[in-house]
C-alpha cells in the first residue's frame, strides 16, 4: 500500500514539474470559435515563443484577475477583455501598463496609437494604457428572411414594431446595447445616444421603447441561443453577436439577414495581468498579435472586424479573404458604410452606470 | 501475572499496566490525529478560512477610509443641507491630488456603488486638478466638473464614513443608508434583490417538493424490485446523473420549446391546435422542469439507500395484523423512510438555492436567481462587499433551515444509508 502511495505521489510531483516546464505562458480568452480564430491567427503564427502556450477559457469579468493579483499568485499572463474591464482593470492596477512607442506601426508611418480609431470613449487610440487592440464585435439584429413572406424588415425600428412585423423577438438578459438600440429605433441619432442616456429621462425613454415589445420577447443569456431561437422559429428576429451570425452564414450556409443600422459596436482588447511572470514574452506576444497582418488574419476564421483600421485595408486588398474562399468584408461590422448608422458602446458610461442600470433592467425584466 | 507492592497490575517489563495502556492509546490517538490532519487542514484552508474572509469582507469599508482619511474627518462636521464648505472641498482636493492613481481607481470603484458617476468624476478630477494651482478650490472644482456642485454626490459619501459598514447587507435586501446613516429603501427601480430572494426560495422549495414526489416512488421500486429489474432501473437514474449539466439543460430546451418535440407531438396527436403551442420554456415552468430533472438523483439515491435498510417483513407483518395497505405504508414504512427524505430534501434544497446556469439558460425573464447576482458582483461589477453579503445571507438561510430542521425532525434523523 505504501508503495502505491509513493508511486502516486511521484506521479503528482512529476505532473507538477511538466506543467511548470511547458505551460510557460497562459493566454486566456472566451473559448469556442473566437479562441480558435485567435489560436490560428496569433498563436500558431508566432515563431519566437520560448515554450508552449497554454490557452484557457473564462467567462469574462475581472473577478479571477483581481483574485490573482490580490493574492500575489498570478497564473494568467495575457487576458482577452471587454473595454469596460480594460479601463477598470487599468485603473485598479490589475494590468501592466504598456509602452506604445515600441508597438508596430501601420503602413505609411502611421503610429500604433493613431491606427486605432475612435472607439466609444470619444477619442482614438488605445482605450487604456494597459490594453492592446483585438477586434470589433457587435450586437446586431438578424432574421431568417423566410419568416417574412411579404415585406422584409430593414431598419432597426422594425425590430420594435410588432404590428408591421408580428412575431417574437430575442433579446439578451442585460442592459447594455438593449438601451442603445431602443433609443436609435426611437429616433435618436446613433452618435447622440449617450447624451440622451446621461439624463434620467433618456433612460426612461429607452425603457418605454422596450416596454412596447416586452410581451413578445424571449430572453437569451448565452451567445449560441439566439441562433437556435431564430433557426427553430421560436422567434422571428433576434439580437446576436455578429460573429455567431457570420459563422452560421459562412460556415453552415444558413440563410440569415442582418440589420446593421443601430448595431452596437464594442471592442475587445488584450492585456497583461499585473505581476505576470512572463512579462517580456507576453509583451512580445501582444506586439505580434496586433500587427495589421495578424489582425486581418483573425478575420479569416471569424467575422469580427480588426480593431486597427489597417487590418481592414489588408482584407480589402486580398479578398476573398475568408478561409473557405469567400468574401468576408460584407460581414465585418466596422466598414465605413456600416459604421455611420452604428452606436459605439461607451465603456465609461457603463463603468459609471452599469450596476445601477443593470439592476433596473433586471427589475424590468422580472416584472 | 506480576503485581507491584501497591497491588497494581504490572506488565512483563515491570511497568504498571495502566501506564502502559495509556502510552499505547496515546500513540494510537496521535496516529489517528495524523491521519485526519491533512483533511482537517484542507477543510480549514479551503472552507473555514474563505468563509471567514467572506464574512469580514461583507462589512469591511476600511479601504476607502485609508484613501480619504482627512476628508471623512471634515465630512462629519458638514450639516448636509447645502453644498459643503470650502474646507471640505480643499481637503478632498488635496487628497485626490496626492493619492496614487491606483488608490483613486480603487476608491472610485467603491464610491460608484453608492452613487453612479463617482467613477468617472474621480478619474477626470485626478487629471484636471493638476491645473488648479491655488485656492479657493470650490469654484474651480465645480468648473472642472459640474458634478462637484451637485449635493447628491456629496451626500452619497455619508454611508462610507465608518471603516465598518452594514451597508452591503442593506443593499442585499433593497435597503441603503442615507447621508446620515439612516436606513432607507432603495429607489423603486433599483429594488431587485428581495424579489430575487423570494423567487430563489420559491424555486428551491418547489424543486425539492417535485423531486420528492417523483423520486419517492422510484426509490421505492429500486429498493423493492428483484435485483435484475432494479439494476436496470438504477441505470436509468444514474445515466442522466453522469451526463453533463449543460447537455441536459440544452436537451430540455430542444424538448420544451414551442416548435420542440413535446409541443409537436401534442399538435400531431391533436391534443392542442398548432397556433396554441404551450410556452413551457424561457419562463419559470422551464426552470422548474429542468432543475427537477437535473436534481432528481440527489433525492433518489439517499432515499434508496435508506429504503434498502427497511426490512420488507415489517410491511408484511403490518398487513398480516390487519392494516390496510395505505395505512400500513403510512404507519410502518413511511416513518422509517423519513431519514432518507430529510437527507435528500436538504441535499436538493442546498444545491437548488445556489443554482444559476440552468435557470439562466431556460428561465428567460425569470431566469435570474440569487446565484446570478453573486456571480455578477464577483466578476462583473467587482462589488465584492455586496457579493459577500449576499453569500453570507445565503449561508445564514441555510443555517436557520438546519436549525429549524433539527428542532422539528431532529438531526439524528438524517441518513444517507
Amino acid at each position: 500500500m505504501f508503495k502505491s502511495i509513493k508511486v502516486a505521489l511521484l506521479a503528482i510531483v512529476g505532473l507538477a514539474f511538466t506543467a511548470t516546464a511547458y505551460a510557460d505562458f497562459t493566454f486566456v480568452s472566451w473559448g469556442g470559435a473566437y479562441t480558435m480564430s485567435q489560436q490560428k491567427a496569433y498563436i500558431d503564427t508566432w515563431d519566437d515563443r520560448k515554450n508552449g502556450i497554454s490557452v484557457e477559457n473564462y467567462n469574462g469579468g475581472l473577478g479571477e484577475v483581481r483574485a490573482q493579483v490580490e493574492s500575489g499568485n498570478v497564473i494568467w499572463d495575457v487576458v482577452d477583455i471587454l473595454p469596460s474591464d480594460a479601463i477598470a482593470g487599468c485603473d485598479e492596477g490589475l494590468f501592466e501598463e504598456l509602452d506604445w512607442s515600441t508597438f508596430p506601426e501601420a503602413p505609411g508611418g502611421v503610429s500604433y496609437v493613431d491606427s486605432i480609431p475612435e472607439n466609444g470613449t470619444g477619442s482614438s487610440g488605445p482605450i487604456s494604457a494597459c490594453a492592446a487592440p483585438q477586434i470589433w464585435w457587435t450586437y446586431v439584429v438578424f432574421f431568417d428572411p423566410s419568416a417574412f413572406p411579404g415585406k422584409k424588415p430593414k431598419r432597426i425600428k422594425d425590430f420594435y414594431d410588432t404590428k408591421k412585423f408580428p412575431g417574437k423577438r430575442g433579446i439578451h438578459t442585460w442592459a447594455s446595447a438593449n438601451l442603445e438600440m431602443a433609443l436609435v429605433a426611437d429616433g435618436v441619432k446613433a452618435n447622440k445616444v449617450y447624451d440622451v442616456l446621461e439624463t434620467p429621462e433618456g433612460i426612461d425613454r429607452a425603457f418605454a421603447k422596450l416596454d412596447t415589445i416586452k410581451d413578445d420577447v424571449v430572453f437569451w443569456s448565452a451567445g449560441a441561443q439566439p441562433l437556435e431561437l431564430v433557426k427553430s422559429g421560436e422567434v422571428v428576429m433576434s439580437i446576436a453577436y455578429n460573429g455567431r451570425v457570420g459563422a452560421a452564414k459562412l460556415s453552415e450556409g444558413a440563410n440569415f439577414d442582418y440589420i446593421w443600422e443601430g448595431q452596437v459596436l464594442e471592442g475587445d482588447w488584450v492585456a497583461i495581468v499585473k505581476g505576470s511572470k512572463n512579462l517580456e514574452e507576453a509583451t512580445e506576444f501582444l506586439k505580434h498579435a496586433t500587427t495589421c497582418e495578424a489582425q486581418a488574419g483573425q478575420a479569416k476564421y471569424i467575422t469580427y472586424g480588426p480593431l486597427r483600421t489597417c487590418g481592414l485595408d489588408v482584407i480589402k486588398a486580398n479578398e476573398p479573404w475568408f478561409h473557405t474562399g469567400v468574401n468576408v468584408l460584407e460581414h465585418m461590422p466596422n466598414t465605413k458604410k456600416k459604421v455611420k448608422r452604428s452606436v459605439f458602446a461607451n465603456p465609461q458610461f457603463w463603468a459609471d452606470n452599469g450596476t445601477e442600470i443593470g439592476e433596473r433592467f433586471s427589475a424590468w425584466m422580472g416584472k | 501475572m506480576n503485581q507491584s507492592a501497591k497491588g497494581e497490575i504490572l506488565t512483563t517489563d515491570g511497568i504498571p499496566l495502566k501506564v502502559s495502556l495509556k502510552r499505547a492509546e496515546r500513540l494510537n490517538k496521535i496516529r489517528a490525529l495524523a491521519l485526519v490532519l491533512p483533511l482537517a487542514l484542507f477543510i480549514i484552508i479551503t472552507f473555514a478560512f474563505p468563509i471567514l474572509s467572506m464574512l469580514l469582507r461583507s462589512v469591511d469599508d476600511k479601504q476607502i477610509n485609508t484613501v480619504f482619511p482627512k476628508t471623512f474627518e471634515v465630512y462629519k462636521q458638514w450639516d448636509r443641507k447645502d453644498l459643503p464648505p470650502e474646507e471640505l472641498y480643499a481637503t478632498i482636493f488635496h487628497e485626490i491630488l496626492n493619492a496614487e492613481k491606483l488608490q483613486i481607481g480603487k476608491a472610485s470603484t467603491r464610491m460608484n456603488y453608492s452613487k453612479s458617476g463617482w467613477k468617472s468624476l474621480l478619474k477626470k478630477s485626478k487629471r484636471k486638478f493638476k491645473k488648479i494651482k491655488e485656492g479657493p478650490y470650490k469654484e474651480q472644482m465645480i468648473k472642472a466638473d459640474k458634478r462637484w456642485g451637485q449635493i447628491e454626490f456629496w451626500k452619497a459619501l455619508g454611508e462610507m464614513v465608518d471603516p465598518i459598514t452594514f451597508g452591503y447587507y442593506l443593499n442585499a435586501v433593497d435597503l441603503k443608508y442615507d447621508s446620515d446613516k439612516n436606513v432607507i429603501q432603495q429607489p423603486e427601480n433599483r429594488r431587485v434583490y428581495n424579489s430575487t430572494w423570494i423567487k430563489t426560495l420559491k424555486v428551491s422549495v418547489l424543486v425539492t417538493l417535485f423531486t420528492l414526489l417523483l423520486g419517492y416512488p422510484v426509490a421505492y421500486l429500486l429498493a423493492t424490485l428483484p435485483l435484475k429489474y432494479s439494476n436496470l432501473l438504477m441505470i436509468f437514474v444514474l445515466l442522466p446523473f453522469w451526463t453533463s449539466l449543460l447537455v441536459r439543460t440544452v436537451s430540455w430546451i430542444v424538448i420544451l420549446m414551442q416548435k420542440g418535440i413535446f409541443n409537436s407531438i401534442l399538435v400531431w396527436g391533436g391534443v392542442i391546435a398548432d397556433e396554441n403551442r404551450m410556452q413551457l420554456i424561457y419562463n419559470q415552468t422551464g426552470t422548474l422542469i429542468a432543475m427537477t430533472q437535473i436534481l432528481l438523483p440527489f433525492m433518489v439515491l439517499p432515499l434508496y439507500s435508506v429504503m434498502k435498510t427497511i426490512p420488507p417483513t415489517y410491511m408484511r407483518a403490518a398487513l398480516n395484523l390487519g392494516a390496510k395497505p395505505m395505512h400500513a405504508f403510512y404507519r410502518v414504512y413511511f416513518p422509517q423512510s423519513v431519514p432518507g427524505i430529510s437527507a435528500g430534501g436538504l441535499l436538493v434544497f442546498v444545491l437548488a438555492i445556489g443554482y444559476f446556469i440552468t435557470p439562466a439558460l431556460v428561465g428567460g425573464k425569470d431566469g435570474q436567481l440569487i446565484g446570478h447576482w453573486i456571480a455578477y458582483h464577483l466578476k462583473t461589477s467587482l462589488n465584492w462587499g455586496l457579493c459577500s453579503a449576499l453569500g453570507a445571507i445565503l449561508l445564514v438561510v441555510m443555517l436557520v433551515l438546519y436549525w429549524v430542521y433539527n428542532k422539528v425532525v431532529g438531526i439524528e434523523n438524517i441518513k444517507l444509508g
